[in-house]
């Protein structure tokens, strides 16, 4: 589904990114864990097509280059990012903006748009299942949002945009134990179908409820060790500076 | 220049028989006009925006006469199909219409030919301008009591072939004790080269409400400059809201006296500019006795080469104790050759007042843009829904829902 080769990215000369490597399957889940400033916010935001990097290599989503596809492009094929530190658009209704996104994904391929009604039927579904509070829905976008409901916000467009490959951002960062789960619920139902996921955590706690089937760690832009789910305990148990 | 207003100035003394009073009214008003010519940035009020200037470089010469005894076409004014409301049709200066047919007759009193009018005023010189041309004195007066059923739309628009020149009107208002107006003035001029000059007067007698909403949305090249002058008594509310967007040229001048308790003032206002236009909005909020409130808020989106101006002024005298006073604007740039001025002001001579006033201008945040992206909208589709998103609490302040909403739609914005 998704394949990076030897990508490297920098930013006004500065090198973040190293001959980085990855290849992800339908239906894999693939955890990346590093310390802070590794490079792993920049990697996501680079697969989702933010602007300002000087990028080299190659990255195939579902075999097309996705460097040739616009940001809003890649939203239509199916690529999701849940933001590390999602925005707030003040006077933007956050139902409005989520049947917004939904219909414009829908419309790109071809598919029907949802008209009100059947979209605040699913919307309400979905914010049931993840346990969000409903009333949130006819706020502002993230506007007053706490640190955690920010979070579950991302997961919630998730679920409803239902992509092929997610990439979440340090979104456990900041939910409680309870929030944890919810989420991770959330995951496992859109993985049931298929769908891939590229989950970026500093806490193995969150792979305890979703079962990666690869972990990465991630240091100075490069991948240094790959292996399963046991890798993160171990790592929790190390620390960085001492794996190898 | 000189020459031609002398002339035009001939001719419209010969137009109609002037009582003495009248004429010596409008030949002092020209007198002065003559002397001072067209505002320029030597002005402070209009230092950010030079008419002398702009007429000059958008109009070149104008000419001043407008035989007001030809009857103009009324016909083909688009109205504003989705809001039942009273009309007044302007048009080259000349009121062609007045129509409250949604009205109780005894509660409105429309004076047409009142020419007692003696006060010289030395506000600015296009005033005086305003006086010497402009036509009959049209006042109207709303009864003790009575809120008008639906809003009076006054349509200001120009004849098709009028160009290079310049058109003169002016209202006064008032509203009695508890009476209450909603005003809406649209600008429905597509021609160009044309200098429009309006001046309103408004009397707010005791609880009266003015609710008055200045549309300027369809594109036009002409000049304009509009003057709200408001006096205010007890309890009086002015709610003005303007929608500048549309022509060459727009200077909104609004100046409020809060001369009764607990009267309180709100200004607030939206550019939504694109290519070279120019638009300002200059207010002059007085607070003359204790207990007065004023508010304004003004929110611009600029596009291409335009530029928003807003000088906002709260004056506060000695006696005016208890003011709460308050501006706030922010802009949006979306060109780096677009510009906006803000130039706040508050002169207080009160101690106890709580005045306040900010100002800030940026360009679009690329942060959100690119969040925005990331749920498959496009460019262009982010961009709107941010300007919507950043100009919704200035929309959310008109108090009028059908009114409210009938600017959402001009805006395109949806809900
Ligand atoms: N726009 C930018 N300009 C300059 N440097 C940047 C920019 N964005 C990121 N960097 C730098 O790139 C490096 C990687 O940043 P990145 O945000 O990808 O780290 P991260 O692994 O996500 O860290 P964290 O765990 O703290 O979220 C950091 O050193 C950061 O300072
Ligand atoms: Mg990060």
């Amino acid at each position: 589904m998704l394949k990076i080769n030897n990508l490297s990215a920098k930013i006004d000369n500065k090198s973040i990114l190293q001959d980085f490597k990855l290849e992800i399957n339908p239906g894999e889940v693939h955890a990346i864990m590093g310390p802070n400033g590794s490079g792993k916010s920049t990697l996501s935001n680079i697969l989702s097509g933010k602007k300002g990097y000087d990028v080299t290599g190659e990255v195939l989503f579902e075999n097309s280059d996705l460097f040739s596809l616009e940001t809003e492009e890649r939203a239509h094929k199916g690529i999701f990012l849940a933001f590390q530190y999602p925005l707030e658009i003040p006077g933007v209704n956050t139902n409005v903006f989520l049947k917004t996104s939904l219909n414009a994904i829908k419309k790109a391929r071809g598919e029907k748009e949802l008209d009100a009604i059947q979209f605040l039927k699913l919307v309400k579904e979905k914010a049931k299942e993840l346990k969000f509070d409903e009333e949130k829905l006819g706020r502002q976008l993230n506007v007053g949002f706490s640190g955690g409901e920010k979070k579950k916000n991302e997961i919630l467009q998730m679920s409803i945009l239902n992509p092929k490959l997610s990439i979440l951002d340090e979104t456990d960062s900041g939910l409680d134990i309870d929030a944890l789960k919810t989420v991770a619920d959330g995951v496992n139902a859109l993985r049931k179908k298929n769908n891939s996921f590229l989950i970026i955590t500093h806490y193995q706690r969150l792979l305890e409820y979703i079962k990666p089937d690869f972990v990465h760690v991630l240091m100075n832009g490069k991948i240094i060790k790959s292996g399963g789910p046991d890798l993160a305990l171990e790592l929790e148990k190390k620390g960085y500076e001492n794996i190898n | 220049m000189e020459e031609q207003l002398k002339i035009d100035f001939e001719k419209k003394l010969k137009d109609f028989s002037y009582s003495d009073q009248e004429k010596k009214f409008k030949e002092t008003n020209f007198k002065e006009f003559l002397k001072q010519g067209f505002p320029n940035r030597k002005l402070e009020s209009w230092k950010f925006s030079d008419l002398n200037q702009i007429i000059k470089s958008n109009i070149g010469e104008l000419t001043f006469y407008n035989d007001y005894k030809k009857e103009n076409q009324i016909d083909k004014i688009q109205l504003i199909s989705d809001l039942e409301h009273n009309k007044l049709i302007v048009i080259d200066g000349k009121i062609e219409k007045i129509d409250f047919k949604f009205e109780e007759k005894d509660k409105i009193e429309v004076l047409v030919e009142q020419g007692e009018e003696t006060i010289k005023e030395n506000i600015n010189s296009l005033i005086n301008l305003n006086n010497a041309f402009s036509n009959k004195f049209c006042k109207i007066i709303i009864k003790k009591n009575y809120s008008l059923k639906k809003p009076l739309v006054i349509y200001h628009s120009t004849n098709k072939n009028t160009q290079s020149k310049n058109t003169n009107s002016r209202i006064d208002f008032k509203l009695e004790e508890n009476a209450c107006l909603r005003l809406i003035d649209i600008f429905k001029d597509n021609t160009e080269k044309n200098f429009l000059n309006i001046y309103y007067n408004f009397e707010l007698d005791k609880s009266s409400i003015l609710k008055n909403y200045k549309i300027d949305k369809s594109i036009n090249n002409n000049v304009k400059y509009s003057y709200n002058n408001v006096k205010q008594e007890a309890n009086s509310i002015s709610e003005t809201f303007i929608l500048s967007s549309g022509s060459k040229f727009f200077k909104n001048e609004i100046n409020c006296n809060l001369q009764g308790q607990h009267s309180s003032a709100f200004v607030n206002g939206i550019f939504d500019l694109d290519d070279e236009n120019h638009h300002e909005i200059k207010s002059n909020i007085n607070h003359l006795v204790e207990n007065t409130k004023s508010y304004q808020l003004v929110k611009s989106v600029l596009e291409k080469k335009s530029k928003a101006v807003y000088q906002g002024k709260i004056f506060v005298s000695s006696e005016a104790q208890k003011t709460d006073g308050y501006q706030l604007s922010n802009a949006i740039l979306l060109s780096e050759n677009s510009e906006f001025n803000a130039k706040p002001e508050l002169e207080i001579y009160a101690d106890d007042v709580k005045c306040s006033h900010g100002s800030s201008s940026g360009s679009l945040d690329e942060n959100s843009i690119f969040y925005l992206m990331s749920r498959g909208l496009n460019y262009k589709e982010a961009k709107k829904l941010l300007i919507n998103g950043f100009l919704l609490d200035v929309i959310e302040k008109i108090t009028d829902e059908e009114i409210k909403n009938l600017i959402k739609n001009l805006l395109g914005v949806k809900e």
